[in-house]
């Protein structure tokens, strides 16, 4: 009963109360400053000593998706029990400082995150093998060229169109009822016909690039090709993976080109170790695809095909990526390689899944294979 | 309001709800109570047979008041969630006022009149008496093109027929939007929306509830259906069974006469899986052996 307690309780209670959303903005949550004012009317709606109630209430206010539901106990317990809360909050700092931005809140659940937070210390080895590598992320070398063939992909990829229809100037069926409600202005005689046509709606692109160690030659062609990509197409979502899936979207599409490799450097862990194709495509399917994969939705898998890990779960999951995604398209760079043939394990268990297997080594093979991708997104 | 009678009326709804056949734990009612509240949009997500829909179903039960539903699909557009005029009355009315001795103008105020005006779910929800429950359902169905016009009338509770002019809402509806989570909605959605997620039910709930929906089931039989299903939600499956399954096969155990699970029926629990297991890989995820092991757990 907030009218009840003596006064100075009550500011400080609502000070504490107006703290939270921003507390929860620095937890990643998309809630502002603004948001303080709802959360004092629902406080004084439901009581600040009835604590059960008041969490599910501002649960509801403040949750926008199912991760921030999931996360919300946690940090309503560390804001409104004082003894944790300083360093709840400086751990999340640092954890938005390690993956940073939207990516740290699609990669898993506090366990996770502490995990992360306790070995970050061992992977400087990894870091330091990336170092050099990373440089070639801004490389100058062809990258005009890449810039250029991604802005012709993205373009022609605009012009594909889907099954919707919708109302357009010329088209190939009519419209029957824009036609008749024409008609009315001139006495029911249906001088100006209306009609349909395709609507255009371009894929949207999820790329999935491997970058272990038996790809270490193209990965980081495949890494320019997606920054260079995601310049011209504001929603395509990166991942990479080796042994695990990260998402590295806000990173890698980072205006800037060198605060995108420092954050890249940062999660360079296991960079170039073996692979596990299968069991990232799994962890893929089970963390990202719900938000990430949808009908409209094409998959670009970017990988040799050289799993250590189990053939069956690569299979089971392409079919469950399949079930969800419009397309999946593998790129291959060993494919135009002569004599290569997909014998290996890996891309024998992936073949019934895809959409198209395409190699793309460099510029010249990729140039040449961007028509039957095109082909195979539409 | 003061805490107390917040406190007496979360129960109060949570009874209510109980009524009309619907089990809310506390976090549920809290939330409709402070939508009831405050007015606003209700986002409900969770996986598909948690019982998203049936909130929107207890919550016009419970405020007896009319359910409007709009179920989302791929295409729609807004002609066949808001209004549509009826095009063919219109025809046939222009033929007959051909010989009328009325002014042009006159006619054709005549001709957009309410009268051939088609009432789709959303023109329907905001101009009624008494307010409704507003049900859209897996809103993640339709395009972001419909979210945004969705977002435009749950702003400002009114719409505009070109024709006619802008209709006010008479009263605002009970908004209740649930998604399966298949496409990443707006934020700007989720801003304006409360949002709650529904999980599966623990084992206490699922109980209440089997017995509450399925009144012919016996005590010691609930306790083993729901201890089997739970468990069954634990293995790696692509689709886990929702509560409606767990239902429909409470109904088909029922049916077969099958008084108790447990591992020596097993034979016979495999014959009913059909109503809890929906896909052929799953089916396979659960040979003899394994429905024997859970059956003999129950």
């Amino acid at each position: 009963m907030l009218s009840l307690v003596a006064p100075e309780f009550e500011s400080r209670a609502a000070a504490r109360l107006t703290g939270f959303a921003g507390f929860l903005h620095a937890n990643g949550y998309a809630v502002g400053g603004a948001d303080a004012v709802p959360v004092l009317d629902v406080a004084a709606r439901v009581g600040v000593l009835d604590a059960p109630t008041l969490r599910w209430s501002l649960r509801a206010l403040l949750c926008g998706r199912a991760d921030e539901w999931q996360r919300f106990d946690e940090l309503f317990d560390a804001w409104f029990a004082p003894p944790n809360r300083w360093q709840r909050a400086e751990r999340s700092e640092l954890e938005r400082g390690v993956v940073g931005g939207e990516g740290a809140a699609g990669i898993g659940g506090a366990g996770d995150d502490d995990a992360g937070a306790v070995s970050r210390p061992q992977a400087s080895r990894e870091e330091r093998l990336g170092s050099t590598d990373f440089r070639a992320l801004a490389g100058r070398e062809h990258a005009i060229e890449i810039e250029a063939l991604m802005r012709q992909f993205a373009r022609r990829l605009k012009r594909l169109r889907q099954r919707r229809e919708t109302r357009a100037r010329h088209g190939r069926t009519l419209d029957l009822p824009t036609t008749i409600r024409r008609s009315v202005g001139s006495g029911g005689v249906p001088l100006h016909l209306a009609w349909r046509d395709r609507r255009r709606v371009r894929p949207r692109l999820v790329l999935l690039i491997d970058v272990s160690r038996s790809m270490a030659d193209y990965s980081f062609f495949y890494l320019r090709l997606a920054r260079a990509l995601g310049a011209e197409l504001g929603d395509v979502e990166s991942f990479i993976f080796h042994t695990r899936m990260t998402a590295v979207s806000a990173a890698l599409h980072d205006v800037d080109p060198w605060r995108a490799q420092e954050r890249l450097h940062l999660i360079a862990q296991g960079w170039a170790g073996g692979t596990r194709i299968g069991e990232s495509l799994a962890q893929f399917n089970r963390e990202h695809a719900a938000r990430s994969v949808h009908r409209r939705t094409a998959v670009i898998i970017m990988s040799d095909g050289y799993d250590t890990g189990d053939p069956t779960v690569l299979s089971g999951a392409l079919a469950g990526l399949r079930r969800r995604a419009r397309r999946i398209v593998w790129l291959n760079p060993l494919c135009n390689r002569p004599g290569y043939a997909p014998i290996s394990q890996g891309m024998q268990a992936a073949l019934p899944h895809l959409d198209l297997l395409a190699p793309g080594a460099d510029l010249a093979s990729l140039r040449a294979v961007l028509p039957a991708v095109l082909d195979a997104l539409g | 309001m003061t805490a107390t009678t917040h406190a007496l009326e979360l129960g109060a709804l949570q009874d209510e709800l109980a009524d009309a056949g619907y089990i809310a734990e506390p976090a549920l009612a809290a939330v409709l109570l402070l939508m009831l509240d405050l007015g606003r949009p209700l986002l409900i997500e969770g996986d598909a047979g948690v019982g998203k829909t049936e909130v929107a179903k207890a919550l016009a039960a419970v405020r007896s008041a009319r359910l409007i539903r709009l179920q989302c699909y791929e295409g729609l557009d807004a002609h066949a969630a808001m209004y549509e005029w009826n095009y063919q009355r219109q025809l046939l009315a222009i033929q007959l006022l051909e010989h009328d001795e009325r002014g042009v103008a006159e006619k054709e105020d005549d001709l957009f009149s309410e009268r051939y005006l088609l009432r789709r779910p959303l023109l329907e929800a905001i101009t009624r008496d008494e307010p409704p429950v507003l049900l859209i359902d897996e809103i993640d169905r339709a395009d972001e093109a419909f979210e945004a016009y969705l977002l435009e009338l749950l702003s400002d509770f009114q719409l505009s027929i070109p024709e006619l002019g802008t209709v006010q809402a008479t009263t605002r509806p009970l908004v209740v939007i649930t998604s399966n989570g298949t496409r990443e909605l707006s934020d700007a959605l989720r801003r304006r929306c409360l949002y709650h997620y529904i999980d599966y039910p623990d084992h206490a709930k699922e109980l209440a509830i089997v017995r509450l929906k399925a009144p012919g089931v016996a005590a010691e039989l609930a306790q083993q259906i729901v201890a089997f299903v739970q468990s069954v939600r634990r293995i790696e499956l692509q689709k886990r069974p929702g509560i409606a399954e767990t239902l429909d096969w409470a109904a088909a155990l029922l049916r077969l006469g099958i008084s108790t699970v447990d591992a020596q029926g097993a034979e016979r629990i495999l014959e009913t899986l059909g109503a809890l297991i929906k896909t052929r890989d799953d089916r396979a995820a659960l040979p003899r052996e394994v429905v024997a092991r859970l059956a003999a757990a129950c």
